[in-house]
């Protein structure tokens, strides 16, 4: 599997490239990069919402949609938006590369 | 000069040993000094630092290149002779890719369907006692539930389900005082793995590998994606954890809502709170207390630097109870709805299973509400497990008003 570069835009604003491998998730990655603003507390069962980033739109759509769990889940956040993902339910693949991700931050 | 004469660090009071029975009846005072007079500890005997306040725990649980799991996440030199691979012995990139591959039935989303199985099973095992009015509510109730559920969703025969309870218990046992590995870990070792090979070897022969967790392993290792030592791994991690902790939470819930009787009452008169109580107990009495990490470089934490291949327990149980992260954390508040506790871990390892473990935890409780709500312990008769990682009951007697049979 390839490594993907993209950015993620921390909560600070200052910006990361980094290089990911394919198959891993956006939270994995930022744990792996040391992304401010992603806490992946539960490591990516879906289950606490400390990776939450949002996409750009066109990103967004070209992604599969949120499952029905993870969607249950951004709607309890208060900053959620209509491009809000948890990051440990995106995939990193060739759709990614050269994104910005904006990283929201949600604390637990 | 000795190293020992130069670095402070080496000379402190040895107050923390997990390995020491003593420490097992009450550790959190233990903790509580380690938060505020030696937030690095070392432990000479066994040769670990410790870390135990929440952002330290954190910070280290995050950082997986310096805290690596390495070949184990205990704080032992040897791994259980014999043992394989599995996730929480990996790091990524291979922890990636086998936890990638069950991480879907372990979402609460797809937990969820199994409520009414918890629950009848609950229920079985719950009424012989209820006219009673007595329950060892560890090995007549909490033993036998999670066991219970991980059998069926690994296709494990009922009848099997206590010898499997007896091998996962040999696996964990330790000594007093020792953390050598012992003679019991090595056979309950064995006779786990050669029971799943045996059940793989039994479909395979019968041409089905099954819709259940083994079956989908092994078309996981037909496609390519694990081999067979991953696979054999993958059932023993799931047998010892989807037993050992959920137990032990249950026990740890019925302690805690017995010492706090007015959380109770609120229960009892307001059961949707279940859910909470057993978050609240998963802080302040959580089940796994401390896990192992293994330093990949050197690191700095205090003035002092840790040298690369040094084990570091990171005791989570003391990071819940921090007051620099939470407020009155030696409190048990059922408001609290702290969710960023570390009673499942923290970062890439945390627990697969804990959706599975908060439903099995809140459906039990639930259940207890409504057959004996007025526990009372028979504390003279309880006993306790003894391992440096997990803390709970082995028994834990109850006496509570009977119910007539309907």
């Amino acid at each position: 599997m390839s490594d993907v570069a993209f950015t993620y835009i921390q909560p600070d604003g200052e910006e990361k490239q980094v290089e990911a491998m394919e198959g891993m998730t956006l939270m994995e990655a930022a744990l792996f990069n040391g992304i401010d603003g992603i806490q992946g507390l539960c490591g990516g069962i879906c289950s606490c919402a400390t990776c939450h980033v949002a996409l750009d739109q066109a990103l967004y759509d070209r992604l599969e949609a949120p499952s029905e769990g993870e969607a249950e889940m951004i709607a309890m956040l208060a900053d959620h938006g209509p491009t809000s993902r948890l990051g440990c339910q995106v995939s990193i693949n060739e759709a990614l590369r050269g994104a910005r991700i904006r990283v929201l931050g949600t604390e637990a | 000069m000795t190293r020992v004469e130069a670095d402070p660090i080496l000379n402190q009071p040895q107050i923390y040993d997990p390995y020491d029975y003593a420490l097992h009846d009450d550790p959190y005072p233990v903790y509580r000094r380690l938060r505020d007079e030696f937030p690095l500890y070392y432990n000479r005997k066994h040769d670990f630092y410790a870390v135990s306040r929440y952002a330290d725990c954190m910070a280290v649980l995050r950082n997986f290149r310096t805290f690596i799991n390495g070949r184990s996440t205990t704080l032992e030199k040897e791994i259980i002779p014999g043992s394989l691979p599995f996730i929480l012995s990996m790091d990524p990139p291979d922890h990636t890719r086998l936890r990638h591959l069950m991480v879907d039935q372990f979402r609460p989303h797809n937990v969820a369907p199994l409520e009414s199985v918890v629950r009848e099973t609950a229920q079985k095992l719950l009424a012989p006692h209820a006219g009673t009015g007595r329950i060892d509510i560890i090995a007549d109730f909490a033993a036998k539930l999670p066991m219970a559920i991980i059998c069926a969703l690994m296709g494990v025969r009922p009848e099997d389900e206590d010898m499997l309870r007896g091998w996962t218990d040999d696996i964990v046992h330790r000594e007093d005082g020792s953390n050598e590995i012992a003679e019991v870990n090595i056979t309950g070792t064995r006779s786990l793995l050669g029971y799943f090979e045996e059940m793989i070897q039994a479909r395979l022969a019968r041409g089905e590998a099954g819709e259940d967790i083994v079956g989908q392993l092994i078309a996981f290792e037909r496609q390519g994606k694990l081999n067979h030592a991953e696979v054999l791994g993958y059932l023993y991690l799931l047998a010892i954890a989807g037993n050992e902790t959920t137990t032990k939470l249950i026990g740890n819930v019925t302690y805690q809502l017995w010492e706090n009787r007015h959380a109770r009452d609120r229960l009892v008169a307001d059961p949707a709170l279940a859910a909470a109580a057993v978050e609240e107990t998963l802080r302040i009495d959580g089940p796994t207390q401390m896990q192992g990490r293994e330093t990949s470089e050197p690191f700095e934490l205090y003035g002092h630097t840790i040298p690369a291949g040094s084990k570091v327990a990171v005791i989570l149980t003391s990071g819940n109870r921090d007051e620099r992260h939470y407020e009155d954390p030696e409190s048990f508040k059922i408001d609290r709805g702290s969710r960023d506790h570390l009673g499942f871990g923290g970062g890439l390892h945390s627990c697969l299973g804990a959706a599975l473990a908060r439903l099995e935890g809140r459906v039990a409780l639930e259940e207890m509400l409504k057959l004996m709500p007025d526990w009372d312990i028979d504390l003279a008769n309880t006993r306790r497990m003894h391992s440096a990682y997990v803390r709970g009951y082995t028994h834990l007697p109850l006496i509570f008003t009977p119910r007539s049979a309907a």
